[in-house]
């Protein structure tokens, strides 16, 4: 299931929607709906918040993972971005989630949440297309 | 679906989705909220790091006058991703089972 979304952060809640409609219609473990969702809008966001040098949509696809026995089904991600410069989202830094409140600034907890909830990554960059992938195994530990 | 408003017994209620197209309204309500707060978050369903943002960036802005932001009526969701960002060390917390 796959669909394009344009670069607006408006258009989370069509993502919502699209999220909903495949969950709806697969097999896939319900319980990781809201981690799929935080991932999907933190990627995306990302995209859209720093590739400006281009106005191509965005497209978001949804596919069953299949399961080992036991597991409930789970879930495989990506999001395409055209015509955009290379960035890894597993090179970008950490957060000191340690710190103490006033060392604590707004920002850089987004790709963070996706490194710790998604339980594989992977990162693709061809012909200035770069693509984001990353895997949700059903049944696993959720937040 | 996004709903921030006062309770009338002074809470905040915070409830439905609170991700990055929502993020910037709530930060207008919560910019004008003066010293000790308690946010109700029982309603809330899903939080993203937008919303994260600006729930630390009005607990800085409170603590600096010596108050701050209670968080009450977590859910177990909400909650992991509070523990996940350290919010747990910087807020007081109190999980949707501690309360009522």
């Amino acid at each position: 299931m796959e669909q394009k979304f344009q670069r607006d952060l408006n258009e989370l809640s069509r993502i919502v929607a699209f999220s909903d409609a495949f969950f709806a219609s697969e097999a896939v473990d319900p319980t990781l709906r809201n981690i799929v969702e935080l991932c999907v809008e933190e990627l995306f966001v990302n995209l859209v918040t720093y590739n400006r040098e281009t106005s191509e949509e965005i497209l978001i696809t949804l596919e069953s993972n299949g399961k080992d026995e036991g597991e409930g089904e789970g879930i495989r991600v990506s999001l395409t971005d055209y015509n955009v410069d290379r960035f890894d989202p597993r090179s970008a830094p950490s957060p000191n989630v340690e710190a103490p409140l006033e060392e604590r600034t707004p920002g850089g907890l987004g790709l963070y949440l996706v490194m710790k909830m998604a339980d594989a990554i992977q990162y693709e960059y061809l012909d200035r297309t770069s693509k984001i992938t990353f895997v949700k195994n059903g049944n696993s530990q959720h937040v | 679906m996004f709903e921030i408003a006062h309770s009338g017994d002074g809470r905040i209620l915070i409830a439905g989705r609170l991700d990055a197209a929502r993020a910037p309204r709530a930060q207008e309500f919560l910019d004008q909220l003066t010293g000790p707060c308690m946010l109700d978050l029982g309603g809330l369903e899903y939080i993203s790091s937008a919303g994260l943002g600006v729930l630390l960036k009005t607990h800085k802005r409170l603590m600096g006058a010596g108050d701050g932001l209670r968080l009450i009526n977590v859910n177990s969701h909400i909650n992991d991703i509070f523990t996940y960002s350290g919010f747990d060390r910087l807020f007081d917390i109190q999980a949707a089972t501690a309360t009522e």
